[in-house]
């Protein structure tokens, strides 16, 4: 494989977003949106299937001497989140054409654009890099937040901006400081300097805090579950996927790189942050009063559940964390579709306007039931299995941290399933609905008018939801295949001299 | 030494201006913080080797290093472009000292 194709992944979309703003045709808006995030899925399952053979790939930008040259890595973690995270984006694309936000000028360049940097972030080699392509992934983030959703999106917006602008500021200072302590910033020459110097060890402390911050982990979570729910469903399920999931891919990547194998001194205070972000996230679930926002919080607990893997830092807690996170992004993806589908049909999310639409909605009702039982990890869903991937490896720790973190996982769950069967309770179960508000879903205003009985979630609605749910469903069924590639993918943060052989030849 | 304190300053009144209500003053904020930053990169190989860092021209033992100087030219971009988003955002909340959001009907209480 010709590894001078990998930056490829992060500049077509970005050409085709620029081509989407010249030729201002929708259907060519509508081939690329979906076409581009459709081809970067293929690149991400070929990669896969090539790292069987060749576990990683590397080029260097130019050619310029290696540890000078921006790389671009591939190995099996960063195909199995490119594939994920390109699939998702389709499906809300897709669910952006049915919705018709699509013919919103510019939005179909900012999707595409959200892919380059998402693409990008992923595949780079360099700290540096790595900032320069999640702020790619932010700035589309921030007009896509400005031009869909309603009113209350331009209050949180500001909100979104300046956290995230701060904490980039904040990652910004960190790169700064590693470079001053190690003189370089290509993360393969970054291996195990947090091990060797405390210094060093302390500039990657301030970048690993950044990307805490906009992984969405507690106490720092507040701006995930305020922001989130005020733009639409489709672009949540983007921003759900996307976001905070890099940020916890550049987390374990820094970490893993620059602590070697070796877990840092520091663990106690990673794992009792992961702890309590399982355990808050699915508390505070109870508190929202839209759909949005409970699945919000239940991101949140998600976040704690994907890094509990980093905490453990086993092989198989490494594994377990990235089959957990392709799970949570489906799952969350096929939730806030489903949730957008009721939205759009019925003109509110709020959870007391909402009642008895199992009666109308009995495809959408079983969905969502699934969808949460993804969430709280019972068959016939992927949660199944990436909760017992979780808890294997948190027993395999042993004393009294196992049975914290069993605790925390097994707690978390009961919470979350009081909370969200609540949930379905307030949505679909009750008195039939009477009224909806159909001008609603754009503005947040409009009057409330008698029901039709014959309005139906339109079927163009409910398909991308479905069909990210079948994906989950899947998993479940197809896990025994999938477990060697995240095992392999784990590894590859363990044993990391194939990938420092790729990057610096 | 110099460059520390003005980092240490920059970033207190950027604190400072990010916590006040106001959009404006939060832009003003991050400007400054953003400023620190830069000054952070500058002071990881700029500061201790002044020449021109031109190839062939300077003596590399004496030469500044280019790489921090790239990295703080890409930084401001990035900021001068979300500096005028964050403008644009200010103007459109209008007098957000007293109000929260226009009066759409929508429920304020969250």
């Amino acid at each position: 494989m010709n590894a001078a194709l990998l930056p490829l992944l992060a500049a077509l979309p970005l050409l085709a977003a620029a081509t989407t703003v010249l030729l201002r045709t929708p259907l060519v808006d509508r081939i690329l949106m979906l076409g581009i995030p459709a081809a970067s899925t293929l690149a991400g399952i070929l990669l896969v299937l090539h790292h069987a053979a060749e576990p990683v790939v590397a080029h260097s930008v130019g050619a310029f001497v290696p540890g000078v040259a921006i790389p671009f890595v591939s190995d099996t973690f960063a195909a199995v989140m490119i594939t994920v995270t390109s699939f998702t984006t389709m499906i809300g694309a897709l669910f952006l054409t049915r919705t018709g936000e699509d013919r919103l000028r510019f939005l179909p360049a900012l999707v595409l654009m959200l892919v380059g940097g998402v693409n990008g972030a992923l595949l780079t080699g360099d700290l540096f890099n790595l900032f320069v392509f999640i702020e790619v992934m932010l700035l589309p983030s921030y007009a896509l937040l400005a031009i869909t959703g309603t009113w209350r999106r331009l209050g949180v917006g500001r909100l979104f901006v300046l956290i995230n602008l701060l904490t980039s500021t904040i990652l910004l200072i960190g790169v700064g400081l590693v470079y001053g302590v190690v003189g370089t910033v290509t993360m393969a020459e970054l291996v195990g300097v947090a091990q060797e110097d405390p210094r060093a060890a302390l500039a990657v402390g301030v970048v690993l805090f950044a990307l805490s911050i906009k992984a969405g982990v507690v106490p720092l979570h507040g701006w995930l579950p305020r922001s989130y729910p005020a733009t639409s469903s489709g672009i949540m399920a983007l921003f759900a996927g996307l976001h905070t999931k890099v940020a916890i891919y550049a987390l374990y990547r820094v970490y893993a790189i620059t602590q070697d194998g070796t877990p840092s001194a520091w663990i106690p205070l990673l794992a009792v942050v992961v702890v309590v972000t399982i355990l808050l996230g699915a508390v505070a679930s109870y508190g929202e009063f839209r759909i949005r926002g409970v699945l919000a919080y239940q991101m949140v607990s998600g976040v704690g559940h994907i890094l509990l893997g980093l905490a453990i830092f086993t092989e198989l807690a490494l594994a377990a964390g990235i089959f957990y996170m392709a799970h949570h992004i489906i799952t969350m993806g096929a939730l806030l579709l489903t949730a957008g589908a009721i939205e759009e049909t019925y003109g509110t999310g709020r959870l007391d306007r909402l009642q008895g639409l199992m009666r109308r909605e009995w495809w959408l009702a079983a969905m969502f039931a699934v969808g949460l039982l993804s969430l709280v990890g019972l068959p016939p869903t992927s949660g199944l299995w990436g909760k017992v991937g979780l808890v294997l490896a948190a027993v395999g720790v042993g004393g009294w941290e196992a049975w914290v973190y069993v605790g925390a996982i097994v707690a978390a769950s009961i919470a979350s399933m009081l909370a969200l069967q609540y949930l379905w309770g307030e949505v679909f179960w009750g008195a039939p609905q009477q009224v909806y508000w159909p001008a609603s879903a754009r503005t947040g205003e409009g009057p409330e008018l008698e029901l039709p009985e014959t309005l139906r979630a339109r079927a163009g609605l409910v398909a991308p939801g479905t069909i990210l749910l079948g994906t989950s469903v899947a998993i479940f069924v197809a896990a025994g295949w999938l477990m060697p590639v995240v095992t392999r993918a784990g590894a590859g943060l363990l044993a990391l001299a194939p990938y420092v052989e790729a990057v610096l030849g | 030494m110099i460059l520390a304190m003005t980092v240490g300053v920059l970033a207190a009144g950027g604190v400072y201006l990010l916590l006040q209500r106001s959009m404006v003053r939060a832009v003003f904020g991050i400007g400054l913080l953003s400023h620190a930053a830069n000054f952070v990169l500058l002071a990881a190989g700029v500061s201790a080797w002044r020449a021109e860092p031109l190839a062939n021209r300077t003596d590399a033992a004496v030469a500044a290093d280019p790489l921090p100087q790239a990295f703080v030219l890409t930084a401001i971009v990035i900021t001068l472009a979300v500096t005028v988003y964050m403008l644009m955002l200010a103007v459109l909340g209008n007098n957000d000292d007293t109000h929260r959001m226009p009066n759409t009907g929508e429920s304020h209480d969250e």
